[in-house]
């Protein structure tokens, strides 16, 4: 039985769940009034008659020595703490001139002490107080405390908040439908004033006495919201669950009303299904499911409601905000239709409608498919009839024998080969269609497989990659399944798409039209997903490693050891520790780690030699040991065996990035977020391809939007930090890094990157001291890191200016390191670039020339750090020097002019 | 920025000037229902309206009907046309008070819900009552579940004393500018002495633990005395009080 129904209605002023639940008092009674006190018992107060009062109560009183003094705010009087949660304290008080009870918020842990911003509270929260709805709560006074804090009061809301009243309204969708359209009504009144809500809740739709909705805290969400809790390091105000994708997106100031109309369709849906649209382990989990996936439809909860209903909650959840309703007032007017048993105006996404999704998402190709629409008007209309032939025919039959191919990624360019696809798709009809009934979509409008089964409506998706190999060209498929398990998959080598789809017509068909995948999924499937405790152990172990924290890369190994323990054959089990192992390399130089890690991986691929994951996962190890060529040769493995992962993606852009080809990266980085919509995941390598590129602007945007979707991870701010750096504003650069410090302490590029600022800027003395403090943690350290100073190098060349005998040692065993590292992998930009700046510290300038030449050759492009970096001092001003720079610099205008053109 | 509305919506917290239900019904029984009657009347309706509503409910109408039905309760009482129909002389204002409601429904019935109220005067202002005297009654387990509406009068009705009393003195404490001694010791206006840390009390409140027990003392005594007035206005005597009282104990009592 639901928990509301615990004891009748009317006893409460409040929605039972708000009551606190207390145990029978020991006297018998079952009653309790406030505080908890035991109702019987007090009566029996009033029996006692051993005690009369025998002296005046208000003299008494003024003798206790307890004034109320601090219980005044102004002219309210406080009378209870009502609530208190993040940065705000809520109080019952009485407005003393008038006697009023109000409620009144007080934000606590006010972060800045400038006039400037209490202004502007006082603004934000004086705007508000202008909405005047019968919906909306009133905010009668906006004010600061003594101790300028600031506070607002507004009408005490008897009935509590939406949040406790939840479960009332489970079995009751008319009543859901009346107090959402009653809020809708009041969001649109504020948007007709200009006015964003921002952060529509549960808890801020308050009730009055009679159950109507009070809408509460419009545009105040940033005041009242606390740090703390992972929802809000992400710097995006709002609650996950009920704010909209692009709310994580964007910025504040560019949403729109259809954020908040997405929040009133959130709670709708929770309030007919009794559970939010999108359900996730945390904060984190709920907002990328809610910017990866369509909100399920509202029946496959609760198959008793009305379709009507569900329309509705659909055009609210749509993640495109021009597809939702056009306002909160058309909304509202739908739900009243609803109430009234008229027929509503939403209607499930049209076709027009699911092309203009297309459209968004795939700007370049808008405009052409504009083009196409006026001059192939029959096009449309055969795709139109077909569309509504579709949904003549039943789901299951329509879904059955049906296969959208995606479009086929060129992996030379990474670009996606539209017409390649087509005529692919066109030889795949051809040749499945005479073996059987299979209907083949050609899905030009997404490369994520998820997306176009659903738009299409197929049960499977075809995806492939291209590339020319030895003058072949080599092919790979890959048919997936709705939930992007990998039903088949095969790489070829071969003249023409005919030869392709003949000779693997036959077995397509036969996995495409069997009946039953569940079999061959579980016989793919990696044995450490087949146990629910190595499954959770993975998850965990691979949650820690995105903190990108040295201490949880070791717990995630621990996490993934462990898995192991219990499944040795688990493939993906032993190419994630591979990657943990290899991370943390990546922030404190392990020579075992990274063989342990090396190791790991080729015992993943031995198990599993086609897993597009264990493949990623090499490559990653490639690239932690500078092994760039083969990193990218891996990367390129991983996708054409595995499911379009944006990872694998990311890590060809990382590759690309690393052998000077930024522009390249760029393009990766696109198709790894087209692939992985995950908003802030790939921002901050972008912006280190805009740097790269010189386009700071751009780059600074990346880094910052990396900042705001990621805070914790503190690399945008790193970036931005880096940015001044290059241009030798190293005040800026300070201030920036003091703050990543501030964001993620644990992380040790904080100190490579203070040590960089002062080495770059002179200040030999404080850049020493930091510089110390690594190389005792980390022997081998700093060459990674932007710039590749290594620590040892940098001493020595700290030292030299001292004419110290040491200096000359270091600089010496620093060079013998890089030569050693350089032997492993002979055409490392990074290691050519440092053995250069090693052999310039020492006074070899032919030999430091000659190095920063075959650095260049290999596709060393950060000319900035070689400018600013005191270890080129002695060759900075040769001629061959400053020629190979010039080369640089115009090389990377040139690309930047390519992608921007593009 | 909203103004404040006109001195007339709001609240004063300084009432129960001590009416007796034996007023109102004798000022009720002469015709034309005078100025003080409606006056004292209003004040018990605002004293009682929850065991009235809580009465409507137990009926099985919705809480907002329910609501409704209680505004119109009391505006049919204050028209003296309910009221007089009870015989005084016949047991307490509580029972009386039942009574009458369970005659309006049957009534109501017949006159079905055809009435629009939006024409009739908001007699009861629910939002501002209750921010005024929010309650906060819980029940322990599912004892009431399956009780009769007369029960779930008798303990609304019980509760609703209980919390009047413990407001009164609130106010009362309010009103000296201590409140903050209030909060701090109401909590243990039931309890035993000895569950009390007084040793923390007394750093909280920052007065000695002498102050925080004679405190306590004298606020259990005067709570004593504010709660007798409260039943007093309810019954005929004074020498009903301790009846009343006893009746009201063995209603918050568990049947199980």
């Amino acid at each position: 039985m639901n928990d509301e129904k615990k004891f009748p209605p009317g006893l409460t002023d409040l929605p039972v769940g708000a009551v606190g639940s207390y145990s029978r008092c020991r006297c018998g009674s079952i009653v309790r009034v406030a505080s908890g006190l035991c109702a019987s018992c007090l009566l029996r107060r009033g029996l006692d008659s051993s005690e009369n009062e025998t002296e005046d109560f208000d003299a008494f009183l003024a003798t206790v020595d307890v004034p109320d003094r601090d219980w005044q705010l102004g002219l309210y009087r406080i009378l209870e703490e009502i609530g208190r949660g993040g940065m705000g304290v809520i109080y019952r008080a009485r407005h003393i001139p008038s006697q009023r009870v109000v409620a009144l918020k007080r934000v606590l842990n006010y972060h800045s002490d400038s006039q400037e911003t209490l202004c502007r509270f006082q603004r934000e929260a004086r705007a508000a107080a202008s909405l005047d709805h019968p919906n909306i709560l009133p905010i009668y006074d906006v004010g600061v405390t003594e101790d300028q804090l600031p506070f607002f009061t507004m009408k005490f809301a008897v009935g509590g908040s939406l949040l406790s009243a939840m479960q009332t309204f489970r079995d009751s969708p008319r009543r859901a439908v009346k107090l959402m359209a009653g809020v809708a009504m009041a969001i649109d009144h504020a948007h007709g004033q200009g006015i964003l809500h921002r952060d529509l809740k549960p808890g801020n739709i308050l009730l009055d006495a009679r159950g109507e909705p009070l809408v509460s805290d419009f545009g105040l969400a940033k005041w009242l919201e606390a740090s703390g809790d992972l929802t809000r390091t992400l710097t995006v105000f709002g609650t996950p669950g009920y704010i909209a994708p692009e709310q994580a997106d964007q910025t504040m100031a560019r949403l729109t009303p259809a954020a908040d109309i997405y929040s009133i369709g959130a709670i709708l849906f929770e309030l007919l299904s009794g559970r939010p649209p999108f359900l996730g382990e945390h904060a984190l989990a709920v907002m990328r499911q809610a910017a990866e996936n369509e909100a399920p439809k509202l029946r496959s909860i609760v198959p008793k409601l009305s379709r009507d209903l569900e329309t509705i909650c659909a055009r609210c959840l749509q993640r495109e905000p021009e597809l939702r309703y056009s306002s909160a007032g058309a909304l509202a007017e739908d739900l009243e239709r609803w109430l009234d048993g008229r027929p509503i105006t939403a209607r499930p996404l049209s076709v027009p409608a699911r092309i203009y999704r297309w459209a968004r998402r795939r700007r370049a190709l808008a405009s052409a498919l504009a083009i196409c629409l006026v001059c192939a008007g029959v096009l449309v209309t055969r795709q139109l009839q077909n569309w509504n032939l579709q949904k003549e025919v039943r789901k299951g039959e329509l879904s059955k024998n049906s296969v959208a191919v995606l479009p086929f990624l060129d992996l030379d360019t990474a670009t996606v080969q539209s017409l390649f696809t087509a005529k692919l798709a066109k030889h795949f009809e051809t040749a499945l269609g005479s073996l059987g009934n299979v209907r083949v979509v050609t899905a030009e409008n997404t490369i994520r497989p998820k997306a176009a089964m659903r738009d299409l409506q197929t049960r499977s998706a075809l995806f492939g990659t291209l590339r020319k190999v030895d003058g072949n060209t080599r092919l790979s498929i890959q048919l997936l399944t709705a939930d992007g398990d990998l039903l088949f998959q095969r790489v070829v080598d071969l003249a023409s798409p005919e030869q392709l789809t003949n000779d693997l017509a036959p077995t397509l068909f036969s996995v495409i039209s069997a009946n039953d995948w569940s079999n061959s999924i579980a016989a793919n499937r990696d044995p450490g997903l087949r146990n629910e405790q190595t499954r959770e152990l993975l998850s965990a172990g691979r949650e820690l490693t995105f903190r990108c924290r040295v201490a949880d890369f070791d717990r995630a190994v621990n996490c993934f050891e462990k898995a192991l323990h219990l499944e040795p054959r688990s493939a993906l089990a032993h190419a994630y520790l591979a990657s943990a192992a290899a991370a943390h390399t990546h922030y404190l130089s392990n020579p075992n780690l990274l063989t342990y890690a090396q190791r790991e991986a080729e015992e993943a691929l031995r198990l599993a030699p086609n897993s597009g994951d264990v493949l990623r996962v090499l490559a990653g190890i490639d690239y932690q040991r500078g092994l760039f060529r083969r990193a990218l040769e891996d990367g390129l493995r991983a996708i054409e065996t595995g499911a379009p992962d944006g990872k694998s993606a990311a890590m060809l852009g990382m590759v690309y990035h690393e052998l000077g080809r930024p522009d390249q990266a760029l393009r990766w980085l696109e198709i790894a977020k087209a692939f992985d919509p995950r908003p802030g995941e790939y921002e901050y390598h972008i912006g280190d391809c805009w740097s790269a590129l010189g386009d700071y602007d751009k780059a600074e945007i990346a880094y910052r939007r990396a900042n705001d979707l990621h805070p914790e991870r503190g690399q945008g701010v790193v970036g931005m930090s880096l940015l001044y750096l290059l241009r030798a504003d190293f005040g800026q650069a300070r201030a920036l890094c003091r703050e990543a410090e501030r964001l993620n302490p644990d992380s040790p590029e904080n100190a490579q990157l203070a040590a960089q600022i002062e080495f770059f800027a002179r200040n030999f003395p404080a850049a020493k001291k930091i510089y110390s403090v690594l190389d005792r943690q980390d022997a081998h350290g700093g060459g990674s890191f932007y710039g590749s100073v290594s620590y040892k190098s940098a001493l020595g060349r700290i030292d030299l200016d001292a004419k110290s005998s040491a200096a000359v040692q270091l600089l010496k065993q620093s060079l013998a390191r890089e030569q050693l590292q350089l032997s492993s992998a002979p055409d490392n930009p990074g290691f050519l670039y440092q053995i250069a700046a090693i052999e310039s510290s020492l006074g070899e300038n032919e030999n430091a020339v000659a190095y920063l030449q075959q650095a260049i050759a290999a596709g060393w492009a950060d000319y900035r750090s070689l400018s600013l970096d005191p270890r080129f001092d002695n060759i900075a001003s040769d001629q061959r020097v400053q020629a190979l720079i010039g080369r640089v610099k115009l090389k990377m205008e040139e690309f930047h002019k390519e992608v921007r053109d593009h | 920025m909203k103004t404040e509305p006109a001195s007339g919506d709001t609240v004063h917290p300084v009432r129960f000037k001590t009416t007796r239900w034996t007023v109102v019904l004798s000022c009720a029984k002469a015709s034309g229902a005078p100025e003080i009657a409606r006056e004292a009347l209003t004040e018990l309706c605002r004293a009682y309206w929850r065991p009235v509503y809580a009465l409507i409910c137990s009926h099985g109408h919705s809480p907002v009907d329910a609501q409704d039905l209680t505004q119109d309760f009391f505006v049919m009482l204050l028209k003296g046309n309910l009221l007089s129909l009870a015989d005084p002389s016949r047991g307490r204002f509580r029972r009386l008070l039942r009574r009458t409601v369970e005659n309006f429904l049957s009534d109501k019935h017949q006159l079905s819900l055809s009435q629009k109220r939006g024409g009739t005067l908001e007699f009861v202002p629910w939002d501002e009552w209750m921010a005024e005297a929010p309650s906060q009654l819980s029940i322990y387990g599912q004892e009431l579940q399956n009780s009769t509406p007369e029960r779930i009068f008798d303990v609304r009705w019980a509760a609703t004393i209980a919390e009047a009393a413990l407001r009164r003195l609130g106010e009362e404490c309010e009103r000296r500018g201590r409140l903050r001694v209030f909060t701090a010791l109401s909590k243990f206006l039931s309890t035993e002495r000895v569950e009390i840390s007084y040793t923390s009390l007394s750093t909280s409140l920052g007065v000695s633990e002498a102050t925080v027990k004679r405190a306590l003392h004298r606020l259990r005594v005067r709570y004593r005395k504010i709660l007798r007035e409260e039943v007093a206005r309810t019954v005929t005597s004074p020498a009903d009080i301790d009846d009343e009282l006893r009746y009201l104990c063995a209603a918050l009592a568990s049947e199980q």
